[in-house]
């Protein structure tokens, strides 16, 4: 009897706590409203009818609608790091990513503004709108040069990414800017560039740029039309240029960076080939990458290094925004 | 009568195009997959497909500065091998531009089986709206008649195309002048086409175009009589797959003239060299139809 007693003491206990385990509790999905108008009809009216005030009991047999719970999206990965399509002023054989966005302005001592704004196609490609302060006028021989501000430009770039056929392969691309018509003192001018370029990851710290480039400008003014593709005034050397530079990132960070490339420079007063000519023009500076979005580039510009003209030197600074909002939209959009 | 005629045609769409469900969701319906009948001006040997609509345009504000040159073509898929469409085919102006010619016609894919080193073959012909340009008191109409064969040859990722273009160009002045002459042309096209991607293909295109001359279209007054012949039209870019319905195209265009007037050749690159910017749309709107009406459903 005893025995009896001790088995249905124990059986009555774990009931006791088994039984309210049984129901979900209130912050368990499923659970049934604590407040009376809540839950089911049937249970607003238990309550009602209670005449008690406090919430009824939960009828196990109703159906309570469930809310799926939300797919959880995946955390995305960290976008990776951006190779520019420019070392300060001269193009890389990298391309921007598909969809990616990249925005640069740039001020410098001389006065000059300059814009470029582009957008990377499928991996393979890229297009842009600028305004460049690159292109000089000089009345007459002599004659202080000034920049033709703004020049607008559109560029295409197409190639292929480094390493992308073979391990050791540079980035190549073949790029093509040209410019809008701009009419500057009665004369008008345009310009035109084909480029290409090759960009090699040396180690981990270096990258080296080289290319080559075929120029073409025109000058129309009252009595004069001509072009650098003239061949009565230019040779085919006038139009081609060899063109580089140099990256190298000494801290995480930081880049000191490098580069000598071309610009053109019309004389409106001068005949045969001084109207139109190339001028070198070198370029050194910083990156600093102060957000994966945003990077600050200052350095030294000397528009005509040939002349060995330190007074012309300008000092730049200027700010890249790049942006993966929108590959980020077209990947959810897909 | 015009929506019966349309009717008509588009109820002699003889194959189904997929996902033409009462029920199926928008996205569905967009996701594809479509195929293109072009490179870029250069038509291929495939069509876009039944209930499907494809819309084209590109252009670019460099060749002619200060003026919107453009392209467009719109192609209607009739059945699975042959498309109508509108479009305007390239030829070079008496102004030097690549000043398309409208054109409407019908492109059919020769049903014969595909297989390796089998190329897919297709023609085209396209019946030429006369195009007019006025100088001073004279007019000058332009237009271009074509019939086109062309294959396709797929090797991985790369894919030939191949083709020749038999042009019928028509000139012919009026106003203060009266004149008219016609030539046909046999001219070859090429192209190819590297899958880089997913959704890339880098595209190359060099095709033959009429090029129509006339002195007095730059220089008022002058006495020459027009004259056809044809110039070299290549293009270099990407066709880059935004969404499986939507195409983007950019393109490095260059334009080799016969006429010495009309440019200096490979090295006049401010005037032979452009950047064109287009896209290619396509609606499925058998799918749309069956959805939005019960109309066309599979």
């Amino acid at each position: 009897m005893k025995r009896v007693l001790i088995v249905t003491s124990a059986s009555v206990t774990l009931v006791a706590i088994a039984a309210p385990r049984a129901q979900p509790g209130p912050e368990e999905p499923g659970a049934p409203a604590a407040t009376a108008g809540s839950g089911s009809d049937l249970d607003s009216g238990s309550a009602a009818g209670s005449g008690s005030g406090s919430a009824a009991p939960a009828n196990p047999y109703v159906d309570v609608p469930v809310e799926p719970p939300k797919p959880v999206k995946p955390p995305r990965m960290r976008d990776p790091r951006i190779n520019m399509p420019e070392v300060l002023t001269t193009p890389t054989g990298w391309l921007l990513p598909a969809a990616v966005l990249y925005s640069r302005t740039a001020l410098d001592t001389g006065g000059g503004l300059s814009s470029d704004n582009r957008v990377g196609l499928g991996d393979v490609a890229e297009f842009g709108i600028a305004t460049t302060d690159r292109v000089r006028a000089r009345a007459v021989p002599g004659a202080q040069t000034d920049q033709i501000e703004p020049y607008v430009t559109a560029t295409f770039r197409m190639g292929v990414a480094e390493s992308r056929l073979f391990p050791q392969q540079p980035g190549l691309v073949l790029g093509f800017v040209k410019s809008f018509e701009r009419n500057h003192d009665g004369f008008m001018t345009r310009i035109a560039e084909l480029t290409v370029v090759q960009s090699k990851h040396i180690g981990a710290r270096t990258a080296i740029h080289l290319g080559a480039a075929f120029w073409d400008a025109s000058l129309k003014g009252a009595t004069t039309d001509t072009s650098l593709h003239d061949r009565a005034t230019h040779t085919i050397g006038d139009q081609i240029r060899a063109f580089g530079g140099l990256e190298v990132h000494p801290l995480p960070r930081s880049e000191i960076l490098i580069d000598l490339g071309w610009s053109p420079e019309f004389c409106y007063g001068c005949a045969g080939r001084d109207q139109i000519q190339l001028r070198p023009q070198l370029s050194w500076g910083v990156r600093y990458e102060v957000a994966d979005w945003m990077h600050l580039e200052s350095g030294v510009r000397i528009p005509d290094i040939g002349a060995a003209n330190l007074l012309d030197a300008q000092i730049f600074g200027q700010v890249t925004f790049t942006s993966w909002a929108l590959r980020h939209a077209v990947d959810d959009l897909k | 009568m015009r929506s019966v005629a349309l009717l008509g045609i588009l109820a002699a769409s003889t194959a189904a195009a997929d996902d033409r469900q009462p029920d199926a969701t928008l996205g569905h319906i967009f996701r594809g997959p479509f195929g293109s009948s072009r490179l870029f001006s250069m038509p291929t040997a495939d069509v876009i497909g039944a209930y499907i609509i494809s819309i084209s345009g590109d252009g670019s504000l460099l060749q002619d500065p200060g003026r919107l040159t453009s392209a467009a073509v719109i192609a209607i898929g009739f059945g699975d091998l042959a498309q109508l469409e509108y479009r305007e085919t390239a030829a070079i102006s008496v102004t030097g531009v690549d000043a398309p010619v409208p054109a409407a016609g019908v492109q059919l894919k020769l049903p014969l089986p595909e297989g390796a080193y089998v190329p897919a073959l297709g023609v085209a012909l396209r019946v030429g709206v006369a195009r007019r340009e006025q100088f001073a008191a004279t007019s000058v109409d332009e237009s271009v008649h074509d019939f086109y064969a062309v294959s396709r040859e797929r090797l991985g990722a790369l894919v030939l195309h191949g083709g020749l273009r038999i042009s019928s160009a028509h000139i012919v002045l009026g106003g203060d002048r009266m004149f008219s002459l016609q030539r046909t042309l046999y001219l070859p096209t090429a192209g190819a086409e590297i899958v880089m991607n997913r959704e890339a293909r880098l595209v190359g295109e060099a095709t033959a175009a009429p090029e129509f001359h006339w002195r007095g279209a730059m220089v008022p007054g002058a006495p020459e009589d027009p004259t056809i012949g044809y110039g070299l039209l290549a293009r270099l870019g990407v066709r880059w797959r935004l969404f499986p319905s939507v195409t983007l195209d950019a393109t490095l265009g260059y334009q080799l003239a016969e006429s010495p007037a009309q440019g200096d050749g490979p090295r006049d690159v401010v005037s032979a060299w452009d950047i064109r910017l287009g896209a290619e749309v396509f609606v499925p709107w058998g799918a749309l139809a069956c959805r939005a009406a019960g109309a066309f459903c599979d």
